[in-house]
């Protein structure tokens, strides 16, 4: 799907990313982790062609970035920015998202049955206008009019940041549906306790430089790499970790192992 | 220090009031959270303590609000800014002009704060928030992060007697978000400033914050100590407010019969009481 | 339009004069620029306004600036060379169109001078940091506070703006907009309906630093609150006279010839 060669990428002779390679396959779900500044937004911008590379190469389905138009590469992959304002530009709901679809279908009962499908899948009035809608339904206006024209792939900035935990549950909810339903997710998130619950693989980036690539629960095991980006494990693996546990990351794995525990105790002093 | 009696609020095109018949009592040197779920009415009530409103935005003003023992609605957020510092939440639009350096003489000049005094206070409050490298920069050019560290430091630089923040680390690394923590804590216990801080990461607030307050729909349902708030989980779950992942692991325990005591609502909470469950 | 007015940091010796100095000399060469009818002269005037962008540090920029103005010009050129009609035909068009040498002259010479009064202030403001010249504003010329901060938020935000519109670009290319197309009609019957979130964006963050800048003491403010102080030195002096030198010789030249 995502092939990265030795890209690196810079902005005016600052070097932002620097030799990145990577595949990305079908039906993945995988989140980019890092500090502020450590060139994730670069990275998904490399990845959708909005930046092209200043050495390496960047493929998406086996096009080369470099030599085919973003709106071309648009169809097949749908991008969430951080702000929603930016995106926008109509004022109802139901226009908004029938903007993106008129750009990715001619077919008129295909894009009405799209509409459809789509408002309903958020739950929208279609005749709302988006600009008295909160900050997160906003967030998810902007969600729904991309995955409307069903891209292949779905990269998302910080989609959850300025939401409330509702909010950021609703949009992750339907993110995972539609993850579930094959199409591949790239994420870049903040939030490690949504990593966790979510992402299966995470990318970890720092200053520039892809420093791990694996699965979620593996990285999250390894301090000395977080520690590098700055980061820190979720809340109840730092807890485990303070006490030797190895491999625990939910509520439920510590509560088991806490209270063997416990059992063990009792059997060695009663 | 700060005293809302029976607040109510309408904006004057809104529909139904931001704010519903709110009393809060926030005494000199508290570290206070505000939680709440999306238009629950936080703003709202940081700007009814800052006097944006009355005074910036009309609407249907009921009850009172009481700063230092001067009535907010009898004076200008101008006068007010003397006591309160004020980070607003959307950090693009605060901004006031174009480098850095002049973002934190702003306030410092308007103050009339005296000439030798200017140029410590600006780099102390550089120093602070870690932007020192900062000072000629474009605020244009810097990152939504950077851009919410300016923010704080043109406020800190004013040394106010409390200090409001709207979701200081909304865009922040985690990180990042502890520094600024670790900043407002610095100040609460150094030099006794009075921090109400509005927050979407309970976890993080859980491990600095002494108070609770929880809004929803315009009302302050629950406030207290922060572990009698966090007692409540079920009940902030109903709302929309999830509790950090240590509170729902001591209830876990507590439901599987371990004897946990109160809820543990940071870490080293949570730490302490497993030592004692599995080694005393 | 990105990035030809926002400040270039530097500590050239034009950086360094007071912003009033840098003021008059922008608007000394604007006048100039009017004053004259000698197209030698004007030619010079752009090459000063090169040298000044040398000379502070920033003559990529200006080199950059004179093409953006090119495009403009080209328009201006053929609009005044079509539609003036002194002196002798040179040239006669179907459609009873003709073209004249004093149609050329009086089309160079409009051209040359939208160019150098444009450039002057644009150049100025890359060096001049717009808070300092508001504080001259205030505190040298008595023009009340207020006027003055309304001015620097308008121009502080051209390049914020700038930075928004390239963002929602950004954002309506990656939604599949063809804002790629080299088709010039199309592409601005793509980019109006864009200015709608613009503007939401713009009255959002206008409201912001008002209430903001209320916050923290906009209405305290007195005529001696500014910190930092505006010497006049021995080097605004010179340029000073510079910039007065320059009127003169505008007038000077054109009684000449
Ligand atoms: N348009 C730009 N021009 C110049 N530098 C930029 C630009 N955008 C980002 N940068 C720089 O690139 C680096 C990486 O930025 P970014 O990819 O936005 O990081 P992240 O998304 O991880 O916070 C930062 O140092 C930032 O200052
Ligand atoms: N300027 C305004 N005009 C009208 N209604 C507003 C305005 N600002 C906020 N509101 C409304 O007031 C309520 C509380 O908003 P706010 O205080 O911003 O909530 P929070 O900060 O908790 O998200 C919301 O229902 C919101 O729609
Ligand atoms: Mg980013
Ligand atoms: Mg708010």
């Amino acid at each position: 799907m995502i092939n990265l060669q030795n890209v690196s990428f810079s902005y005016n002779n600052e070097k932002v990313l620097s030799n990145i390679s990577l595949h990305i396959d079908k039906g993945e779900f995988t989140a980019i982790i890092g500090s502020n500044g450590a060139g994730k937004s670069t990275l998904c911008r490399i990845m959708n062609g909005l930046l092209k590379p200043s050495s390496g190469t960047v493929t998406v389905n086996g096009m080369d970035t470099r030599t085919t138009k973003s709106s071309i590469l648009a169809r097949h992959i749908g991008f969430l920015f951080q702000n929603p304002d930016r995106q926008i530009c109509k004022n109802t709901v139901g226009e908004e998202i029938r903007f993106s679809l008129d750009i990715a279908f001619t077919d008129k009962s295909m894009i009405e049955k799209r509409l459809f499908e789509t408002l309903s899948l958020f739950d929208f009035d279609a005749d709302s206008n988006p600009f008295h809608l909160s900050r997160g339904e906003r967030q998810q206006v902007a969600l729904a009019s991309i995955i409307a024209a069903e891209p292949e792939i779905l990269i998302l900035d910080e989609p959850t940041t300025g939401l409330d935990y509702v909010e950021c549950m609703k949009i992750m909810s339907i993110i995972k549906k539609l993850n579930d339903k094959g199409i591949t997710v790239i994420m870049v998130c903040h939030d490690m306790e949504i990593v966790l619950d979510f992402a299966q693989r995470i990318l970890v980036l720092a200053e520039g430089r892809l420093i791990a690539d694996g699965e979620t629960r593996e990285i999250f095991k390894m301090e000395e790499i977080l520690r590098q980006a700055s980061l820190l494990p979720p809340q109840i693996a730092r807890l485990a970790a303070r006490f030797g546990f190895d491999d625990v990351f939910y509520v439920d794995e510590m509560t088991d192992i806490v209270l063997k525990r416990i059992k063990n105790r009792r059997k060695r002093t009663g | 220090m700060i005293h809302i009696e029976n607040l109510s609020f309408r904006y004057k095109n809104g529909r139904k009031p931001a704010l519903d018949n709110i009393s809060l009592t926030i005494h000199e040197g508290e570290f206070l959270g505000i939680i709440g779920g999306s238009g629950a009415g936080k703003t709202t009530l940081s700007y009814a303590i800052n006097g944006v409103i009355p005074h910036h935005f009309p609407g249907d003003f009921y009850g009172s609000v009481k700063v230092a023992n001067t009535d907010t609605f009898d004076t200008t957020p101008g006068r007010l800014s003397l006591k309160i510092g004020s980070v607003l939440q959307d950090i693009d639009s605060q901004m006031v002009s174009s480098v850095v350096e002049d973002e934190i003489l702003y306030g410092l000049e308007n103050f009339s704060v005296p000439g030798d005094e200017i140029e410590e206070r600006l780099l102390s409050a550089l120093e602070a928030v870690g932007i020192l490298p900062l000072r000629y920069r474009a605020i244009d050019s810097l990152s939504g992060g950077q851009k919410q560290k300016v923010a704080i430091a043109a406020i800190i630089a004013l040394r106010p007697k409390v200090l409001i923040l709207d979701e200081p680390t909304s865009e922040l690394d985690p990180k990042s978000s502890e520094q600024i923590f670790d900043l407002l804590k610095e100040l609460n216990e150094k030099y006794g400033i009075t921090i109400v801080v509005i927050e979407q990461k309970i976890m993080l607030l859980s491990e600095y914050v002494k108070k609770l307050a929880v809004m929803d729909k315009g009302r302050i349902i629950l406030s207290g100590n922060v572990r009698d708030v966090l007692g409540h989980s079920s009940e902030l779950e109903e709302i929309g407010i999830h509790c950090p992942r240590v509170v729902s692991l001591s209830n876990s325990l507590r439901d599987r019969g371990a004897d946990v005591g109160g809820v543990w609502i940071n870490l080293d909470e949570a730490e302490a009481g497993i030592r004692r469950l599995i080694y005393d | 339009m990105k990035g030809f007015f926002d400040y270039v940091p530097g500590s050239s010796y034009l950086h360094r004069l007071n912003p009033l100095t840098k003021l008059l000399l922008a608007l000394m060469i604007c006048i100039a620029a009017f004053i004259s009818a000698n197209h030698l002269f004007l030619v010079m005037l752009i090459v000063l306004n090169l040298g000044i962008g040398a000379q502070a540090g920033i003559f990529t920029r200006s080199v950059m600036l004179l093409k953006g103005l090119l495009k403009l010009c080209i328009i201006i050129f053929l609009l005044q060379v079509l539609f003036i009609r002194d002196g002798n035909v040179l040239v006669k068009l179907p459609l009873n169109i003709f073209i004249t040498d004093g149609g050329i002259s009086s089309a160079f010479m409009v051209v040359f001078r939208l160019v150098t009064a444009t450039m002057p202030l644009a150049l100025m403001l890359s060096i001049t940091q717009i808070n300092d010249l508001s504080n001259v504003l205030v505190t040298k010329l008595r023009i009340p506070y207020p006027y003055a901060f309304a001015l620097t938020t308008a121009i502080r935000f051209i390049p914020v703006f700038a930075n928004e519109m390239t963002g929602i670009i950004e954002a309506q290319t990656s939604r599949g907009v063809q804002l790629d197309t080299r088709n010039i009609f199309k592409k601005i019957k793509l980019v109006l309906p864009l200015c709608v979130p613009l503007l939401i964006t713009s009255v959002r963050k206008i409201e912001g630093s008002a209430i903001s800048a209320e916050l923290r003491g906009f209405h305290l403010r007195t005529k001696n609150s500014c910190y930092k102080k505006y010497a006049v030195n021995i080097n605004d002096i010179c340029v000073i006279m510079i910039s007065v030198v320059i009127v003169g010789s505008a007038i000077l030249v054109n009684s000449i010839f």
